[in-house]
């Protein structure tokens, strides 16, 4: 077991590390800019601006100062919650995540097990059966799913499912259901409106957003499960054609067994990788999906921080994903040292 | 049959369908296992040794196939064609009544599973019950183990297929079930010579060496007594020396087990030191079998004489057999060494010798010793 | 018959046989079609093709997109750009752009990932670390970032590209004569002072569009996975044994490298390659449709899908603008298919192991 534990506080240090780097390089990027635009971040009021303001600002915050001074001072910042002052959404950029991320919680929360499940599910399956009919389909289904561009297919899905029937509407909620959200008789336990609504007791709410989740979800899923299946696959393939797979034949167990206790555990090794970085680099996905629904979550928040080029909004935006990056791979570092017992020596 | 065979492969024809065309694999093998006999099985790479044990148990991967032939096994008095059973009864052969030994034994073991698990796995599929009725003796007479373990146990020897069982066995812990499979495993380890086989039964196969590997796969092949075990070059990859430590073993299995054991090798040295009985194959075919000391004193096929020949000795100059072994893909018409052979004759270019006893227990295909002319 | 020539054409006879690679290549013989015709189909109006025409009739009656006609094809979006222009002259940005963002990835990578490979120690574990970095980020949102931080004018320091560029020559030559390590290391460092002596005052002020910005950000993501890629399988094929036996015979480093490691190397790259054009516009599309990307009368097809975005609390403007963003996104999708289907049918031919069954 203290492999175990020795292995985990190596990936855990490695990661921290990762995470350093990459805050560094975001700093960077804002490092770029010259000093008289980074100052504009810190004045609320554009109108009434003179280059004696621009040269105050720039005096006070020591924007010219050398980089490590900057850096850590920045750093500072961030680790006590001030992420800067987003332009785009008028808020600092820790509230404006903090009002928002419900909502991507929601879409997540969904999509997440889905692609993994059905992604190992249909993989294994193709693996088993291969060049049988769900190999093909799967097969072609992938590769047009990885083909697709992501907000093709949400304006696709809205144009007839709202356009055309009416039923499926954009956003995160609709009109009643906001207002009753926001009511005084309404606790917001955990402020995700899926939960609070059963916790409350008006199930409607949790129904509403269900209408308005499935959508983005199946955007979203339709687009992430083709790789996850097709590495799946290969993996699986690989997996049958060791010389374990016909030992345990040879000890007379049955099919099923053979593929689902011995060859399914060794394919999953890469595939866990995968995964991990697959919900990691949901967050990128959902900007556009978010943006084509309205649903008003982050990754909507961040395409708007984009487009008004809102520095510190989307920044912040690429730190969190960074952060979930980090702590998705540490959970998938877990799960893989648990299937496979080589990787605690590593 | 006679009474003391137990199995036979009469005319064994396996084909590979690749892409570079149809491999004939093996041409009509002709193969007979006597009770508590070691059979060694000869041959060079590519000859087909392999694939004929693994038709033994039906498991050859495609894409090949097996086209025709028949491999009996004398099983509960009868006598029985395993290319014709169905899949449940072959599952009831492999690993209980023929079991299989590879040749590198870390690469047929699961790495994320650990050797108990393995082990317990086999014992679990071939002699269920008798762990249940073992289990189900302890917690009566030593009182360990929850009174609901007992009823489970009971429930799984009586309606082994009921879904409430599966489902009460599935999410249930069974810990007596497991500590009986767990000293039995113990056991095994311990016969096989396994230093402190407490720890190696939790062990996981990328921390075994190849000596302790290779005693691990042979615990677990013989973990359910099989008529047969099928030795696929067993200690080819091992050092001499624990190469020899394993002969042993095998030699003392037989002794205590009376299994017999399809010895398959390259190796004559390891043939002259273990086997009773020696079959020689070339290019896919069974081209001599007899007594080991027949073989070495008397071979009669042209191949088997060049191979003995062949075997270096000091003083004396090397001899190698002229050219190359055929491509099984085209393969030539005839007898297939008759390219090689120092007394080819005409006949041998156009029809295939005919397995024949030639002289007490000695088998031969050659044309020079019988057959149409 | 030649070992190598026996190969290639067992691919390209593998490759025929399937019905995907076959579907995957017409698709892309079609828009490389479309793309060199795009003159004859789509004659410009404008001196700079890529503007797309507007007309100014039937915007004098409406600027709200007008339905497939005779003289539009494929209709006409909002401010009356037509369609079937955009299409078509968005092809060849598309090429553009998927090729060009390759082959500066490829190129980076390819330079870094051979330099981590072959030298190993702390300049591997620098790159690894460094691209360990860059893939945390999901890709879409550090090219947004970067898109941001980019200036509208890059000052270019002549001297500098020179010697980054003489450097990596001399890498090259050193690799290839060991012997003569410190001879050309000292050689090396004369050459970059004089140059970067000679060509200190020369600046250039490059100036770039949105669209090259883009292109530029995602560059800078890709490469590291082409670093890492190559670098993986030249440690891999490093140390098999006809490495060695060919160092045993005495090949220079630089004829290893070329004759052994890089032809065996090179079949994955090829297949992750082919993918990465279709990936590759998929995010230029989504950057552009964002509003980041192309400006809005270039003939790009994720910016003729842009201007959707105005109508999706809108049910009627969704039903009635169908062919706004349907058809531009049907290009899309097609475009990346025919990468995809290429790279997925490569990658079933070169796989080693399915191979010749």
């Amino acid at each position: 077991m203290t492999s175990l534990i020795a292995y985990i506080t190596r990936r855990l240090i490695f990661l921290i590390f990762v995470l350093i780097g990459v805050t560094l390089m975001i700093f960077a990027i804002t490092m770029l800019f010259s000093p008289e635009i980074r100052a504009y971040l810190y004045i609320r009021n554009i109108q009434h601006v003179t280059p004696d303001v621009v040269r105050s600002v720039i005096e006070k915050y020591g924007l010219n100062d050398p980089f490590y001074l900057q850096f850590s001072r920045w750093l500072g910042q961030v680790l006590q919650g001030n992420l800067g002052w987003s332009q785009s959404s008028a808020q600092p950029v820790a509230e404006a995540i903090l009002t928002r991320w419900p909502y991507t919680f929601e879409i997540v929360i969904f999509a997440a097990p889905l692609i993994i499940f059905f992604g190992i599910y249909l993989g294994v399956q193709a693996g088993v059966h291969r060049n049988g009919i769900i190999d093909h389909v799967t097969r072609v289904f992938s590769i047009i799913g990885y083909s697709l561009p992501s907000f093709w297919l949400g304006l696709l899905l809205l144009s007839v499912f709202y356009g055309k029937l009416g039923w499926l509407p954009p956003g995160a909620l609709s009109y009643e259901a906001e207002q009753a959200v926001h009511a005084s008789s309404f606790v917001r336990y955990t402020h995700i409106d899926l939960i609070d609504g059963i916790l409350n007791g008006q199930f409607w709410i949790t129904l509403d957003v269900l209408k308005h989740v499935i959508l983005p979800v199946i955007v979203i899923v339709v687009i992430d499960i083709a790789v996850l299946v097709r590495v799946m696959r290969s993996s699986m393939l690989e997996s049958l054609s060791k010389q374990y797979v016909t030992a345990a034949r040879a000890k007379g167990l049955d099919e099923k067994t053979v593929i689902y206790k011995h060859a399914r555990r060794n394919a999953l090794i890469p595939v866990a990788t995968l995964s991990g970085m697959l919900v990691a680099g949901l967050l990128g996905g959902l900007v556009i999906t978010e943006t084509v629904f309205g649903f008003g979550g982050l990754g909507q928040w961040a395409a708007n921080a984009a487009i008004g080029l809102d520095v510190p909004a989307v920044l912040g935006y690429a730190m969190l994903s960074a952060l979930l990056f980090v702590i998705a791979n540490l959970i998938v570092d877990i799960m893989y040292a648990y299937i496979d017992p080589r990787i605690r020596l590593e | 049959m006679t009474d003391e065979e137990i199995l036979e492969v009469e005319n064994l024809i396996v084909r590979f369908y690749t892409y570079e065309g149809i491999v004939e694999a093996l041409d009509g093998v002709n193969l007979k296992i006597r009770k508590g006999e070691i059979l060694g099985l000869v041959g060079e790479t590519g000859c087909g040794k392999s694939v004929t044990s693994l038709s033994t148990l039906v498991l050859v991967p495609p894409p090949g196939s097996i086209e025709a032939g028949k491999i009996f096994l004398k099983t509960q008095g009868k006598k029985v064609n395993l290319l014709e059973q169905d899949r449940e009864t072959l599952r009831t052969v492999r690993g209980s009544e023929i079991s299989m030994v590879f040749q590198e034994p870390r690469a047929y073991l699961n790495p994320v599973y650990s050797v108990e698990n393995q082990i317990s796995e086999v014992l679990l599929v071939h002699r269920k019950e008798e762990f249940l009725k073992r289990a189900i003796e302890t917690i009566k007479k030593k009182k360990k183990g929850s009174n609901f373990e007992l009823k489970l146990y009971q429930r799984m020897l009586e309606k082994p297929k009921s879904l409430t069982t599966k489902l009460l066995s599935k999410f249930t812990s069974k810990r007596t079930l497991k500590m009986e499979l767990h000293n039995e495993v113990v056991a095994l380890l311990k016969n096989m010579e396994i230093p402190d086989p407490e720890r190696v039964a939790k062990m996981y196969p990328h921390e075994l060496s190849g000596g302790m590997a290779q005693r691990v796969v042979i615990a677990m092949a013989l973990s359910c007594n099989p008529k047969i075990l099928l030795a696929d070059e067993p200690t080819t990859n091992l050092d001499v020396t624990v190469q020899a430590q394993i002969l042993q073993l095998v030699s003392l299995l037989r002794k205590n087990f009376q299994s017999s054991i399809l010895y398959v090798t390259h190796d004559l040295g390891v043939v002259a030191e273990i086997c009773d009985r020696v079959a020689v194959m070339y290019a896919g075919n069974v081209v001599e079998t007899a007594d080991v000391f027949e073989i070495f004193n008397n071979p009669l096929h042209p191949y088997t004489k060049a191979l003995l020949e062949s075997i270096p000795r000091p003083g004396k100059e090397f001899k190698s057999i002229p050219g190359v072994v055929p491509s099984l893909i085209k393969p030539p018409r005839g007898c297939r060494f008759h390219d090689r052979c120092d007394f080819a004759m005409e006949v041998c270019r156009k029809v295939k010798p005919q397995f024949l006893e030639v002289k007490k227990d000695h088998f031969v295909a050659c044309h020079l010793y019988g057959g149409p002319k | 018959m030649e070992p190598r020539v026996k190969e290639w054409k067992f691919m390209v006879k593998r490759v025929r046989e399937t019905p995907l690679a076959l579907a995957g290549l017409i698709i892309i013989i079609f828009f490389i079609l479309i793309a060199l015709l795009a003159p004859v189909l789509a004659p410009p109006t404008y001196s700079d093709p890529f503007k797309i025409p507007q007309d100014k009739e039937i915007y004098s009656l409406t600027p709200n997109p007008t339905p497939p006609t005779l003289t539009h094809i494929f209709g006409t979006s909002d401010q009356q750009y037509d369609i079937y222009y955009a299409c078509i002259w968005g092809t060849i940005t598309a090429f553009r752009v998927g090729l060009t963002v390759v082959l500066i990835s490829l190129i980076i990578g390819l330079i870094l990932g051979v330099a981590a490979a072959y030298y190993g120690g702390i300049l591997d574990e620098i790159l690894m670390r460094f691209t360990d970095i860059i893939i945390a980020f999901p890709g879409l949102i550090l090219a947004m970032a970067l898109v941001l931080a980019f200036p509208a004018a890059i000052p270019i320091n002549l001297s500098s590209i020179f010697l980054v560029f003489s450097i990596i020559c001399s890498f090259i030559i050193i690799m290839a004569h060991p012997d003569k390590k410190l001879l050309l290391i000292t050689q090396m460092i004369v050459v970059a002072f004089l140059v970067s002596y000679i060509y200190q005052p020369i600046v250039l002020h490059l100036e770039i569009t949105n669209l090259d910005k883009v292109l530029f950000a995602i560059a800078i993501v890709g490469w590291p996975g082409y670093a890492r890629l190559i670098r993986g399988e030249i440690l891999r094929v490093k140390n098999e044994d006809y490495i060695e036996a060919a160092k045993a015979a005495g090949s220079s480093d630089f004829q290893i490298i070329t004759k052994h490691i890089l032809p065996n190397t090179i079949y994955p790259l090829l297949v992750v390659v082919s993918m990465d054009v279709g990936s590759i516009v998929l995010t230029a599309a989504a950057l552009s449709f964002l509003g980041i990307g192309a400006p809005i009368d270039y003939a790009d097809w994720g910016q003729m899908i842009s201007r959707s975005r105005a109508w999706i609390r809108n049910p009627e403007m969704l039903a009635s603008n169908f062919h706004t963003f349907f058809i531009p996104g049907l290009f899309i999708t097609l475009f990346s298919l025919g990468w995809n289907l290429l790279g997925d049918a490569l990658r079933d031919v070169l796989d080693p192991m399915l191979r010749r069954r």
